[in-house]
């Protein structure tokens, strides 16, 4: 196989290939379902509260902000900046903290903190900002709460965010729409418009053919997986982790949608088949849906240990030890596959005429 | 003597209970232009398949410029250039686009897609969409794109099939320079006339064999029935068609009746044409 003519047909897919409606909506769709999604429930443009400083004493509440992962920290050094920042909405609350403050807080005097706030910001994130300075306050004099407060939760026990329920949908989405659809349209364009027999009879293989289809697939599914999880604030704590179940899930969809490709015959046939086998594809993602059906259920559809792992490591927190067991199963369940349309690649030397 | 191009040897292929192909054998030499005759279903696309690599062989061997096909397909189709019947481009690409993708699938360097689209009749159309093209356009780019890589072999599959005149000179022209060149050429083709003007030799395959193989002058000599045609006046003073055969003891006198006795009007020599002796060693057309 040559890597180099893989990559010559990897350029034509991507600059002539990316005009067809197919990788439009592969990139357009997922996006916007994810959009509609987060605007329903919520999730978009509710980034943390941010909180603008003037510090003028090199006070150690600042570090104590910096710390904290609810609150954006900008510093600023001079009132008329910060007086800035806050009415063009930069950060949403602005305080001047004096060289003296915490001398005279430790000191069990009383400080005096100017505090701008921006008339547009949310109420809510001002409260974040003022409760999150209170507490950090009084825990820099050595106080303690004088109230325990106990939440509990009412209603379902199981109850989960509609946002986190659907996210695995959107995920499976981006990954088999570029994935599954790209290279099996790909292929079928090739076959029904006979140029698959003309790239055959030049040194091209029908494996670099098909290897090029796979990759525009695989890199397109890849790439809609990431953005829809960045989209949905849900990128976990161990991205890396995520990429690489993100490119085994790619990997299978393009398996699926080469296999597709080879045996359809044209986009009709591949459509119906979207619209009718595309439940065996979907299906685990209603135990997430509905978390009251048992897991098992969703173990028996291959999808299942590409969406697991990433529920477990965007919404769970999990790491390589939560996964592993998952990961490995698909690395076998895409290992068959690879096998399988290696084998139909064999078989099907008149797959051009 | 020049070296063969094309061996094929007992070369069989089986669609199934089919044997479309049924254990051929011919030779092709170094610049020499093959016509590959035959009616639908006579074998002829699925032993051009084979030739290029595109179909394994069920039985027999394909050698090329002296390489197994089966063995080295990779390198022998980078000695070949394929014309297919059927348009196969990339529509919405460029003429130019389809010609250098192309060109860079071969491994070539430097490729002047401009100058070979000026050869096939195709000046100042390279930017413009192939989907923009008529049939014949299509069809002489397609020619362009077979020959891009200067190949030593050239399998051409009907390719004037359809065309205007203008667009089936063009692509005849083409071949014949490609075999100035030195490529050897296998055409095939429905057209009788086309293959009695371009071929060095010509091959008649029927129901899966070869059931003649000769030049065109031998097979018309071997097979052929000449004969001499002249229209007459008749008893009612119309015209009528009068017909001798030619090489037969019979013909000297056959023509002297016919000029004492008949008033002959025009009087001409016709020999067979390919189709005749097709239809003479099979009993059927090539359509």
């Amino acid at each position: 196989m040559s890597l180099k003519r893989v990559g010559i047909l990897l350029g034509k897919e991507f600059l002539h290939g990316s005009k067809g409606y197919i990788f439009i909506f592969s990139i357009v769709g997922p996006i916007v379902i994810s959009l509609m999604i987060s605007l329903i429930f919520g999730t978009l443009f509710t980034g943390k509260p941010t909180l603008g400083v003037l510090d003028e004493g090199n006070s150690q509440l600042i570090p104590m902000i910096q710390e904290l992962d609810t609150l954006n920290i900008k510093e600023y050094n001079s009132t008329p900046e910060i007086r800035q920042a806050v009415e063009s909405g930069t950060v949403d609350v602005g305080i001047a903290l004096p060289a003296d403050f915490d001398s005279s807080v430790t000191g069990g005097g009383k400080a005096e903190i100017e505090a701008y706030t921006w008339g547009e910001s949310l109420a809510k994130d001002r409260s974040v900002i003022s409760v999150t300075i209170t507490n950090l306050i009084r825990e820099m004099t050595g106080q303690e709460s004088p109230v325990d407060i106990e939440t509990i939760t009412l209603g379902d026990e199981v109850s989960v965010p509609w946002s986190d329920r659907l996210l695995p949908v959107i995920v499976l989405i981006a990954v088999f729409l570029g994935g599954l659809m790209l290279p099996a349209t790909l292929v079928i364009n090739e076959k029904a418009k006979k140029t698959l027999e003309a790239l055959i009879v030049t040194p091209t293989s029908i494996a670099e053919v098909f290897t090029a289809k796979g990759t525009v697939g695989l890199i397109v599914s890849m790439f809609m997986g990431v953005l829809i999880l960045v989209i949905n604030q849900a990128f976990g704590s161990e991205p890396l982790l995520l990429v690489l179940v993100l490119a085994l899930g790619g990997i299978m969809a393009v398996e699926i949608g080469l296999i597709l490709g080879i045996l359809l015959k044209d986009f009709t046939s591949l459509f119906t088949v979207w619209k009718t086998a595309g439940i065996l594809l979907f299906a685990p993602v209603f135990i997430y849906l509905f978390p009251e059906i048992p897991t098992w259920i969703g173990r028996i559809f291959p999808t299942y240990y590409i969406i697991q792992p990433i529920v477990d490591i965007s919404q769970r927190g999990g790491g390589w030890s939560d996964i592993a067991i998952n990961v490995f199963v698909l690395i076998g369940l895409n290992l068959i596959l690879l096998g399988i349309v290696a084998s139909m690649l064999r078989k099907t030397q008149r797959l051009a005429s | 003597m020049a070296r063969d191009a094309i061996l094929a040897e007992e070369l069989t292929y089986r669609y199934g209970e089919l044997t479309a192909v049924d254990h051929i054998s011919f030779n092709v030499a170094e610049s020499e232009i093959m016509g590959f005759l035959g009616p639908n279903g006579a074998g002829k696309t699925t032993t051009f398949k084979m030739l290029t690599g595109q179909l394994k062989p069920k039985g027999g061997q394909a050698r090329l410029l002296g390489m197994d096909v089966t063995k080295n397909v990779e390198k022998v189709q980078g000695e070949i250039g394929v014309c297919f019947e059927t348009t196969n481009l990339y529509e919405q690409m460029s003429a130019l686009e389809n010609l250098n993708l192309f060109a860079r699938l071969f491994g070539m360097r430097s490729f002047d897609g401009n100058a070979l689209l000026e050869r096939v009749g195709l000046p100042g159309r390279g930017k413009d969409r192939v989907e923009t093209y008529s049939k014949g356009m299509k069809q002489r780019l397609m020619v362009a794109r077979s020959i891009l890589n200067k190949p030593r072999v050239l399998f051409l599959d009907e390719p004037t099939v359809g065309l205007d005149p203008t667009s089936s000179e063009t692509i005849r022209n083409i071949i014949l320079e490609e075999r100035e060149r030195g490529a050897t050429v296998f055409l095939t083709t429905h057209d009788m006339l086309e293959a009695d003007k371009l071929s060095d030799r010509v091959a008649f395959m029927d129901q899966g064999k070869i059931v003649a193989l000769d030049t065109p002058h031998q097979l018309k000599q071997q097979y052929g029935r000449r004969a001499l045609k002249a229209k007459v006046t008749g008893d009612d003073g119309g015209l009528e068609d009068r017909e001798i055969t030619l090489d037969t003891p019979e013909t000297a006198e056959a023509v002297r009746k016919l000029f004492s006795q008949e008033k002959v009007i025009t009087i001409h020599s016709e020999e067979a044409t390919l189709e005749d002796i097709f239809i003479s060693l099979t009993g059927r057309g090539l359509v």
